[in-house]
This record gives C-alpha cells, sequence and structure tokens, in this order.
C-alpha cells in the first residue's frame, strides 16, 4: 500500500512538473494584463483572435500545412513501393535502409542545412528559398517514421504466403499488393503519417536556414514574432499545441487499432 | 495417359541442390501424399508445381499443356497454405471469392459459385466474419473453399493440417477427402505425417534428400519399404543388419532385414516350437491399445507390439517368451 502510494506520487509529481509549462503559457496567452502579480488580473481571448486573425500567420500557417502535406504526399509515393519492394524482392537490403534512416537523425540540421545551402544556392537546381527544397528535406526527417512503421507492418503480416495466395488466385503483383497488403499497411501508415506530421509542424532549422521568410513557415513565423508580446506568442504556441495534440492523438488511436486487429 | 506429368526436375538454391531428376506422374482424381521430414524438398517440389518457385530443369505437363514456363496465375492450380495465408482484412465471403473476381466474372456467377463452395466446407452462417474470428479449422475450411472455388485442375495442400489440434486435424482430413472424392480433383498432398498420409492417399510418394524413395500404394509403402529409410520412416520397424540376421537365423543378407512390431508374434516359452525364437522381455512401454514390448533374443534386441487386452494380460520384465516370425514379413531393403 505504502509502495502504491509512492509510485502514485512519483508520477503524479513527474505529471505535474510536465504540465506546468503547458499551464503556464495557457495561463499567460488567456492573460489580459500580468503584470507584478501572482495570478492574472483579467482573462482575454483577444491575443487568440488577434492571432487568427492575423493574415501573416494564416499564412505561414497555411504554408507549413502545404509543405508538410505535399512532404508526407511525396513519402507516402515513394517510401510505400520502397518497403515493399525491399521486403518482397530484396530483404537482405532491410539491414541496409535501417543504416540509411537513421542519417537524418546522425547529422546535426545545422550540419546539413550548410551542406544544402552550398548545394542548391545556384547551379542547374537554385531551390534554396523556395518550398521545394523544404518538401525534399523533410522527406528524409519523414522517411525513418515510416519505413519503421511498415516494416514492422510487413514483418508482421507473412507477407510471402499472402502475395503467393494473391498470384494463385490470378492477381498480378501490382494488384496483389494494392487488393491484399496495401489494406493491410494502412493504419501503420495513418499513424507513421500522423507522427510525422506533428514533427514536420514543428521543424525550424531547416526552414529558417534554407527559406527563411522567402516562403515563411509557422515556426519561422513564430521566431519572427518572439519579440512582440509574450502573450501573443503564447497564444501562437498553445494553438500549435493543441493542434499537435489533436494530431498525436489520432494517431496513438491508430496504432491501439492496429495492435487489437 | 496420366493427368499430370513431371518429368527430370530439378531445383538449386546457390550451390545446394534441393531435388534433381524428380519425376512422376498423377492420374485424374487421384489423391497423391509427398510424404517425407522437414527439409527433403516437398514443399520446393510443391512451389515448382504451383509455380511459385521456377525449377532449373525439367517439364510439368498438365491435361497436355506444358506449364513449366507459365505464371501462377495461368497454371489452373489451386493451393492451401500450412498457415492459411487468409487476408487478414477480408471477410470470409472476400476472401473465398477473390479468384472469382480476379477472372471478373458477374456478380451472380461469384454468388452462386460462393454459396455452392460456402456449404460445401459447412461455414454457411461465417460469411461476414473476418479471419481473426475464426478457429484454426474454420481458416482452413475458408482457404480450401478459396482454392476449391476456381475450379483448379490441380489442388496442392501444404501441410495443411500441421497448425490444427488434434481431433480438428481428424474432422478436416475427413473433410478434405471427401470434397476431393466429390469434385474427383487430382491432388497432391505435403506432410510429414506418415499416418496422414496412409489415411488419405491413393499413392505415397516417399521422399528423401530430394529425391522420390518409393511411389506406392499406402499399404505396399508400409508392407514393403523399399529402403531402409522409408522402413524406418513409415512407423516403427525393426531393421536387421547382417550380423544380427546370422545370430537369429543362421545367415547374413546384403543390405538389412526390415520387420515390423505387430507381425512378430509373441508366445509364450512352453508354446514355442523348434522355428520359434527363445527371448527375454526386456521392456515394456504402453502405447494405449497396444503394449510395445523391448525383447532379447539371442543377442539382438526386437520390439514387438501386442494388442494392449488388459492388466492381467501385461508380460513382466525377465519373461522367459518365444518369438514366431512369418518369412512373408520379413523384407529386405537396401
Amino acid at each position: 500500500m505504502r509502495a502504491d502510494l509512492y509510485h502514485r506520487l512519483v508520477v503524479a509529481a513527474l505529471v505535474a512538473l510536465l504540465a506546468v509549462p503547458v499551464l503556464a503559457t495557457l495561463a499567460y496567452s488567456l492573460a489580459g494584463n500580468w503584470g507584478a502579480t501572482i495570478l492574472p488580473d483579467s482573462f482575454s481571448v483577444r491575443w487568440y483572435l488577434q492571432l487568427w486573425h492575423d493574415p501573416r500567420f494564416l499564412s505561414a500557417f497555411g504554408h507549413s500545412l502545404l509543405i508538410s502535406v505535399a512532404t508526407l504526399l511525396l513519402s507516402t509515393l515513394v517510401i510505400v513501393p520502397a518497403v515493399f519492394v525491399v521486403f518482397y524482392r530484396f530483404p537482405a537490403l532491410d539491414r541496409t535502409m535501417n543504416l540509411l534512416i537513421l542519417l537524418p537523425f546522425a547529422v546535426p540540421p545545422v550540419v546539413s542545412s550548410v551542406g544544402l545551402l552550398q548545394l542548391y544556392a545556384d547551379g542547374p537546381l537554385p531551390l534554396v528559398g523556395t518550398p521545394w527544397i523544404l518538401i525534399g528535406c523533410y522527406f528524409t526527417i519523414a522517411l525513418p517514421f515510416m519505413y519503421r512503421t511498415l516494416a514492422d507492418s510487413l514483418r508482421g503480416m507473412n507477407l510471402h504466403d499472402l502475395m503467393d495466395a494473391a498470384h494463385l488466385l490470378g492477381a498480378s503483383t501490382p494488384r496483389a499488393f494494392l487488393l491484399v497488403v496495401a489494406p493491410n499497411l494502412r493504419t501503420g501508415l495513418m499513424a507513421s503519417l500522423f507522427l510525422s506530421f506533428s514533427f514536420l509542424l514543428g521543424e525550424f532549422v531547416f526552414a529558417n536556414i534554407l527559406v527563411g521568410t522567402r516562403y515563411e513557415t509557422l515556426q519561422v513565423y513564430l521566431y519572427s514574432v518572439r519579440m512582440t508580446s509574450g502573450h501573443f506568442t503564447s497564444a501562437i504556441v498553445m494553438s500549435y499545441f493543441v493542434f499537435t495534440l489533436v494530431l498525436t492523438w489520432f494517431a496513438t488511436r491508430l496504432g491501439k487499432q492496429e495492435s487489437q486487429a | 495417359m496420366s493427368y499430370v506429368n513431371v518429368t527430370g526436375l530439378a531445383r538449386r538454391f546457390g550451390g545446394t541442390t534441393v531435388f534433381e531428376n524428380v519425376g512422376f506422374s498423377l492420374d485424374k482424381g487421384e489423391f497423391v501424399t509427398l510424404l517425407g521430414p522437414s527439409g527433403c524438398g516437398k514443399s520446393t517440389l510443391l512451389r515448382c508445381l504451383a509455380g511459385l518457385s521456377r525449377p532449373d530443369a525439367g517439364r510439368i505437363v498438365v491435361a497436355g499443356d506444358d506449364i513449366t514456363d507459365s505464371v501462377p496465375q495461368r497454371r489452373g492450380i489451386g493451393m492451401v497454405f500450412q498457415n492459411y495465408a487468409l487476408f487478414p482484412t477480408m471477410t470470409v465471403a472476400a476472401n473465398i471469392g477473390f479468384g472469382l473476381r480476379m477472372q471478373r466474372l458477374p456478380a451472380d456467377d461469384i454468388e452462386r459459385k460462393l454459396a455452392t463452395v460456402i456449404d460445401l466446407v459447412e461455414l454457411r452462417g461465417k460469411e461476414s466474419h473476418y479471419p481473426h474470428q475464426l478457429s484454426g479449422g474454420q481458416r482452413q475450411r475458408v482457404a480450401l473453399a478459396r482454392a476449391l472455388v476456381v475450379e483448379p485442375r490441380i489442388l496442392l495442400l501444404d501441410e495443411p493440417l500441421s497448425a490444427l489440434d488434434a481431433r480438428i486435424r481428424a474432422n478436416l482430413r475427413e473433410q478434405i477427402r471427401d470434397i476431393q472424392r466429390r469434385l474427383d480433383l487430382t491432388t497432391l498432398f505435403v506432410t510429414h505425417d506418415q499416418e496422414e498420409a496412409m489415411i488419405l492417399s491413393d499413392r505415397i510418394f516417399v521422399m528423401d534428400k530430394g529425391k522420390i524413395v518409393q511411389a506406392d500404394a499406402a499399404e505396399t509403402v508400409y508392407t514393403q519399404p523399399a529402403t531402409e529409410f522409408v522402413a524406418r520412416f513409415m512407423g516403427s520397424c525393426n531393421l536387421l543388419d547382417a550380423a544380427a540376421c546370422t545370430r537369429l537365423f543362421g545367415h547374413g543378407i546384403d543390405g538389412h532385414l526390415a520387420i515390423r512390431p505387430e507381425s512378430i508374434e509373441l508366445l509364450a516359452a512352453a508354446e514355442a516350437g523348434a522355428d520359434d525364437l527363445p527371448a527375454t522381455i526386456r521392456q515394456h512401454q504402453l502405447l494405449g491399445n497396444v503394449i510395445r514390448y523391448q525383447v532379447e533374443s539371442r543377442g539382438t534386441v526386437l520390439l514387438v507390439d501386442r494388442l494392449n487386452r488388459g492388466r492381467d494380460d501385461l508380460l513382466p520384465r525377465g519373461s522367459e517368451v518365444g518369438l514366431r516370425i512369418r518369412r512373408e514379413d520379413m523384407r529386405e531393403v537396401g
């Protein structure tokens, strides 16, 4: 009983510790005026109203959404068939792929940004300052999430027997993939897409160095308005936090559904 | 003219030969079992017939068509896999109807054929269930129905019963044989279970190290094994070498002498005649309806099976007995 109480206390303390900055930011974003007092003098939603009526914010948010969605579309079109080919035809490549997908984490974003700047600032592909370079860059960030999740789904499904059964029943390889394998990947794919989406929406280093304000994203906007008002930036952070929270909740739900299936 | 003719079939993986120069033929409507231990090449042979593995040499002819180089989709072969290979996101009806949809049959035809095959495998009422909602036996019946509904020319069954428990296994075994007879379907069944092979098959092909070492009716394979391997693999067998034969019968042989434990008659010492072997009971094992004795005769230990008729019938260790072995129950094997 004592041990149980102790465990509960530790967990409660940890949750409280993690919740403090979020709750403080929430309070600050809702405070009308908060100067020399412990609690705010008044509460107001005007920072949120101001934020959601700011065309620059809406444009930056739209840019972030567009780049993230485009990246995930590209990732789905490239990675799903690639993982299938690796597992179905070249299983020995899985080890190489597992090393490759670690590279985006092994090289710090600042280092790879400098390299990308040199490569794409001019020459045949002057992509710096355009959203295209971010889509390419973000593809490498989404790759590990998507590859791992899809690989786990394929490992758990007895791929070769399913494909063999579909072939013997008259399906070509692309049809067997679309009708038999792809529906099994759907839940894993959706979970990895949501996770990647949350991650990409919060990406700052690549966006700031490679594109900056030429195609302003949410994080670059947040950075540029950080000096205007603490209440205002708190409202941005909370809006972003709620959006990400909803996405993560979706991803977790899908993950649970898959494990139950 | 046989319905299926396989000649000179070979399959190698890198430097390893799985099987070499395999040939056999099947008659229309025949139920043949490929029997052998794990790793003998029987499943690979089945996959070559299905077109899922490409043979390095040889020809496969079905009903006059050479299908050696055909893709699996065009072979007209149905296959049931050991682990069912059911499509997890499809219902029972969608799984069974998959092959019909691939043939782009009209919806009415699909419905009619589905209804017939669902009745055949006794899955009425389970059409809208998903594979994970079914028992092992039901899943295997879905797999069977899925293979049957496209009316294949040959049905291949790759150890379809090995993942099931004994009772379901026995029921499904009967059901498979019954359906096969009703449809007059040429069937090749792979198993490592000799009892299953003997119950089901018109003929058994025993495979060892990539070769078919005997192809005969079940009774012949059991009573007249062609090789020492077949004798050992098909149930228990006393295999006597030349020295043991000389000690027991006064003359040696070139290979081995195979004698089934149940063909040796166990007599009380007083009843034994001059031609019978004197022996001593060393041990016994209760195998249910049979008691297996280990008896020693002239320095050779033999297994002898006797029907279990109750406790009073049990011969204690050390008992002196006689062994009567008929000449026709002894078989020389290479």
